[in-house]
């Protein structure tokens, strides 16, 4: 095996789905190669990426075939890692490892300052943990950027028998893929993640609930835990902290933290009224932090590096980076972590590398099927919490998807609306019935019988299921159909019958 | 039918009980969850039938019929759609001569929708069973469907 060479190909489920899988097939075998899976570092336009080792760091080849391989075993025309533009001009914490690491390496991720998090965790304890999160002013990054440090304190405070710690990944936004990288690339950083908040609340249980389109995430997940619990990690105080992973079924609603409770108890996933919050009275009843597995995958640099390093980053209402994951008809769709402040046309253009080709640029797509659409007068709107916040838009998980000429802006305002209809969970009657008004209403305008009043009746829904709706879903739902309207209406028009 | 929903329920027994784990476990073993059962689920779970039901009929990946040999899921996320999956599913349609949520004749493939597969970057996305197909042209899809047996 002396003679073997070493070459690094992402196993990551969007590098397999690129091709990897079948170079895998191809390769593994080969008396020549010695094939190391690693993550992905998301440039995905790049995939199926091979690297190997050279004096100046990794050399990866781009694309790549099977037929390919003689060139990267001779060494011929490979491209350093660090000047990858896409990779170089990115700033890498949370997603620091991806590219280098395995997985399930236990010594990598230590190797490479995993667990420091932790021990910084267990020997200041609770109030300071907290205090530290206070500093970093580390918002929930799953979508409400709620400050975690305050979520953290009431859970702390309340008084009950148990306490659990939740890890949402239920990544459903479209668009969205940062989460799905983060468990099956970097597993033991959730992990470390929720061991911290666990210690800090005093939890004595954490569950990961995975959305069941992830089956690699799940199974990486659960030997990472494995491998956690064999060495002795899963304990806090000598006491055991069990994580458990549990599957969902198809539900986007069940990514609603309520919700998401109800479903890890086996019921419908239908959202509950709030107040009471989870940290107050989450699973079956206790205290409960759930928090996005971005939002736990941020923490352990925090308590590593301290709070005031993670204020340092980003801007006034928006600490810290932010992964942004690039889709739709971009040139480089990809995972980009950056510190919030940049334009989103700095983002597209520096990361997204413009259009695809053949493509001319129509309208972008903030923050998964609920969020804002913005046309090209508006691309100058930096990405941060208060900016989105101001322009009524939201950032959401931080999916970015662009729409090209070709897309009839009608139709993608129809599929938004029976996307609601079709993942409203019933519970509230703006969202159960105006999701399905509103799609009918857009389905009249498709087929050309729709008036000038129907626009004005969107609207007035629109409206309505903003402020009566109880959870994001039913109140998000109007924005993506709206801005449609706002920043196109001659095609709105132009179907109506006259 | 009696005594397998019993013995595939002990292994998932859980205090308080847990319907959806029961409901996903029986699929799993049985490829869908058969309404007949819910009475047995009902029982065993100490629950009510309508609980049960509720459960079953709210998830859009619990199935109440068996479904092909096969499940192609074609990705209806925003990222596919810019990337044309309508086209994608138009032709899978077509090519197999059933509308979303039916089996085909013979019983090799059933078809149906996602709402995201978390595969933007590579998209459009065409999931069968658990493999991921990405950036996929319509003009691909006889040779996919053929490593399907």
């Amino acid at each position: 095996m002396s003679t073997a060479t070493r070459l690094y190909l992402s196993n990551d489920t969007s590098a397999r789905a690129a091709g990897a899988g079948v170079l895998a097939d191809a390769w593994s075998e080969h008396p020549e190669v010695q094939l190391i899976r690693i993550s992905s570092r998301g440039a995905f336009f790049l995939e199926p990426m091979v690297e190997r080792d050279s004096p100046a760091g990794r050399v990866a080849w781009f694309n790549v075939t099977a037929q390919d391989l003689p060139l990267i075993l001779s060494g011929t025309d490979g491209t350093p890692v660090r000047s990858i533009p896409f990779l170089a001009q990115q700033t890498r914490f949370t997603f620091a490892n991806f590219g280098e690491t395995e997985p399930l390496a236990l010594d990598e991720y230590q190797a490479r300052g995993g667990l420091s998090g932790l021990e910084t965790a267990l020997r200041i304890g609770p109030d300071a943990i907290i205090e530290e999160l206070r500093v970093s002013q580390l918002r929930g990054r799953g979508g409400a950027a709620f400050p975690v440090w305050n979520k953290w304190k009431v859970a702390q405070q309340a008084r009950a028998d148990d306490k659990y710690v939740v890890a949402n990944a239920d990544e459903g936004d479209a668009g969205t893929y940062c989460d799905r990288m983060i468990l099956e690339g970097d597993p033991f950083r959730l992990l470390e993640g929720m061991l911290i908040c666990a210690r800090a609340i005093g939890a004595g249980r954490g569950y990961v609930y995975c959305r069941q389109e992830y089956p690699a995430a799940a199974k990486t997940l659960r030997a990472a835990i494995q491998k956690a619990d064999e060495a002795e990690l899963l304990e806090l105080d000598g006491e055991p902290f069990p994580i458990e992973v549990v599957e969902g079924a198809g539900s986007y609603v069940c990514g609603e933290e309520t919700a998401l409770l109800e479903s890890l108890e086996g019921k419908r996933g239908v959202v509950r009224a709030r107040p009471p919050y989870p940290a107050q009275s989450g699973l079956y009843g206790r205290p409960t932090i759930v928090s996005n597995v971005l939002t736990f995958a941020s923490i352990p640099n925090i308590l590593s590096r301290g709070g005031a390093w993670h204020a340092a980053l980003g801007t006034k209402q928006s600490r810290g980076t932010m992964a942004l994951q690039l889709g739709g008809r971009v040139k480089h769709p990809g995972l980009v972590e950056v510190p919030f402040g940049l334009s989103l046309h700095q983002v597209l253009e520096q990361f997204g590398g413009g259009m695809a080709p053949g493509s001319r640029f129509k309208a972008v797509q903030v923050g998964g099927p609920l969020g804002s659409l913005f046309p090209a007068s508006q691309m100058d709107i930096p990405i941060c919490y208060d900016a989105f916040a101001k322009a009524g838009a939201v950032l959401g998980h931080g999916g970015i998807v662009v729409y090209d000429h070709e897309t009839d802006m009608v139709d993608l305002a129809r599929h938004f609306m029976a996307f609601t209809a079709d993942e409203s969970c019933g519970k509230c009657t703006p969202c159960r019935i105006g999701s399905v008004r509103g799609r009918e209403i857009l389905e009249r305008i498709q087929s050309g019988s729709g008036t000038i009043e129907d626009l004005a009746l969107l609207h007035d829904l629109g409206d309505t299921m903003k402020v009566a709706s109880l959870c994001a879903l039913g109140g998000r739902a109007p924005y993506p159909v709206l801005t449609a309207i706002e920043h196109f209406p001659a095609e709105f028009r132009s179907k109506l019958r006259t | 039918m009696h005594e397998q929903v019993k013995s595939i329920l002990a292994k998932v027994r859980s205090e308080p009980s847990n319907i959806l784990k029961a409901l996903l476990a029986l699929q799993e073993q049985l490829g869908h969850v058969p309404t007949e059962a819910v009475p047995d689920i009902a029982h065993a779970l100490g629950v009510t039938t309508a609980q049960v039901a509720g459960v079953l009929s709210y998830y859009p990946d619990l199935r109440l019929t068996a479904p092909g040999r096969h499940l192609i899921r074609v990705c209806m996320g925003e990222s596919c759609y810019a990337n044309g999956c309508g086209r994608l599913l138009r032709e899978l349609q077509d090519r197999l001569r059933v509308d979303v949520g039916e089996t085909a004749a013979g019983g090799k493939f059933t078809l149906d929708t996602m709402s995201c597969a978390g595969n933007c970057a590579v998209s459009p996305t065409v999931m069968i069973d658990r493999d991921l197909h990405g950036r996929l042209l319509p003009s691909q899809l006889d040779t996919l469907l053929e490593r399907y047996k």
